[in-house]
């Protein structure tokens, strides 16, 4: 070290200090990423008709980087107290590596997050919802999902369709060509229950008489905390890997300056 | 498609003669009140022309959001239309008459030779493509005590106040099948059409005509648009999304950069 010892004591404490704020970060990271795994609206299913769940894997990558970021903390703190230039060449190569997993999960969750728009969810369940005929297996188990969840979705969140009951009056769907629109102008979800789980009025529900139908749409609650989740997940990655790049251009420098 | 429907409505509105004060759809009892107490205080000659010149409506869009749908149409009941016709020693009833819009619909009668109300049947017509078919059967509404709209937000009125209120037509979907049917059958109109109404006050002894309504102004029901027309394509990318990206392709060259230079 060219410098006196209190310059070094500095440098390292600086880089002690990098490397807590990283290791707690990269724990909320990972707490955060389990949140979305987790699905608590469990709305998985509707993504996953739409074959595109890559948030997902975006989330199950930021579970694993957290976790490496942490791990790596604590092998950054004891190189730098020990001054040890291999332990620090590991801590090095692995923390660019985990830095890049947790460029592809940042990125891909912002990229993602574009998708998750009010059409892809109303053509989706326009075509999925009560699907008589799934042409496979796979088709199948999508559409039986999609049905559970809408029907889930309406009866919970009081709320119906996409946009509003009128999604199923606009549109062709297949539930419009399995039942007939005299009897189901709309799914029976939509209807105002009471406590035993039939409509309150039904021919109030058919009519669309207000108080006995669900005029508000899913959209909000579906891709709202979606959305939210996709967010914290890009946005907070990229913070974290903000701040990792200086703790890792630091390290580098003290690594190099290290005498043998 | 609801600006349509919704034009289609006030055409509908406003055709009514603003002089009658038949407006049940005010929300307001006095107004409904009103118009049954006003309707004795008429001559007789002018009672009877009442229906004549009267058209049915489309039942209230205020109350009754979903309507005209695919295959069904909800018509207001004629309250007092018919109060010129009525004597106290017959009893009346009122059948409803669907017919498709065309260029014959403004003539077509509903009475046979000996003034007797026609018998089509939805599938004697074609749906009423035809000629007018009996939709429905149902006894004259009361004048006097028309059912008040505004207690259809309570669940214990509602029920009622809708039976008496409106007459839904393309309301019955399994009485095509039905063997054993005896009465008028009500099976779902075509999607994408314009249909005519018309109430016709009928002896229920006799089967004689006493008293008409003229056809509706035509009401179409709605059509769909095709799901595979919904565009999912997300449009432009988001300012965060190019952000993200950007930055951190910037980031990840320099760490790399950093290591080829501390090596």
């Amino acid at each position: 070290m060219a410098k006196g010892e209190t310059g070094v004591r500095c440098f390292q404490g600086m880089l002690i200090m990098g490397n807590v704020i990283m290791g707690l970060c990269g724990l909320a990271l990972m707490a955060e990423c389990i949140f979305f795994v987790s699905d608590q609206q469990s709305v998985y299913p509707l993504l996953e008709a739409t074959d595109n769940d890559d948030i997902y894997g975006a989330a199950w990558i930021g579970i694993f980087t957290g976790f490496g970021f942490f791990c790596m903390s604590v092998l950054g703190i004891v190189g730098v107290l020990q001054s040890n230039r291999t332990m620090l060449l590991v801590y090095i190569c692995l923390m660019m590596i985990i830095f890049a997993f947790e460029v592809a999960s940042s990125i891909t969750a912002a990229v993602h997050r574009d998708f998750l728009t009010r059409n892809l969810f109303l053509k989706q369940m326009l075509e999925k919802y009560q699907n008589p005929e799934p042409v496979n297996n796979d088709d199948n188990w999508k559409s039986a999902g999609v049905t559970r969840t809408w029907n889930r979705f309406m009866l919970q969140d009081k709320c119906c369709g996409v946009n509003g009951p009128s999604d199923w009056q606009t549109y062709t769907s297949v539930f419009r060509t399995v039942n007939n629109d005299a009897d189901f102008p709309w799914p029976r979800q939509c209807c105002v229950m009471d406590t035993l789980g039939t409509p309150i009025n039904l021919d109030g529900c058919k009519l669309g008489v207000s108080g006995y139908f669900h005029n508000t749409g899913c959209y909000e609650t579906i891709a709202g905390s979606m959305n939210r989740h996709a967010w914290g997940v890009a946005w907070f990655g990229f913070a974290i890997l903000c701040w990792t790049t200086w703790v890792l251009l630091c390290t580098m420098f003290y690594w190099s300056r290290i005498e043998y | 498609m609801s600006e349509v429907r919704q034009e289609s409505t006030s055409s509908l509105q406003r055709k009514k003669p603003p002089w009658l004060k038949l407006d049940i759809h005010a929300p307001m009892g006095a107004a409904v009140a009103g118009s049954a107490l006003e309707a004795p205080d008429l001559p007789a000659e002018h009672q009877h022309a009442v229906a004549q010149i009267l058209r049915p409506q489309i039942a209230n869009p205020k109350y009754v959001t979903n309507n005209p749908t695919l295959t069904t149409v909800a018509l207001e009941k004629p309250f007092c239309t018919f109060d010129g016709s009525v004597s106290k020693s017959a009893s009346y009833e009122v059948h409803l008459y669907v017919m498709v819009d065309s260029a014959t619909t403004i003539s077509a009668s509903v009475m046979d030779n000996g003034n007797k109300s026609l018998g089509a049947t939805f599938e004697q017509t074609h749906g009423g493509k035809l000629g007018p078919y009996k939709a429905a059967t149902f006894n004259v509404p009361h004048c006097t005590s028309p059912p008040k709209l505004s207690d259809i937000a309570d669940v214990a009125k509602a029920p009622a106040v809708l039976t008496q209120y409106l007459i839904r037509v393309g309301d019955d979907s399994a009485c095509l099948y039905d063997p054993n049917l005896q009465e008028a059958c009500n099976p779902p109109l075509s999607e994408d059409t314009s249909y005519r109404f018309k109430f016709v006050l009928v002896d229920r002894i006799t089967d004689i005509v006493k008293d008409q309504t003229l056809w509706s102004d035509p009401i179409k029901t709605s059509k769909l648009k095709p799901s595979s027309s919904i565009d999912i394509w997300p449009g432009q990318r988001s300012g965060g999304m190019i952000a993200v990206t950007f930055v951190l392709s910037v980031l990840t060259l320099v760490v790399a950069a950093a290591f080829l230079a501390a090596l």
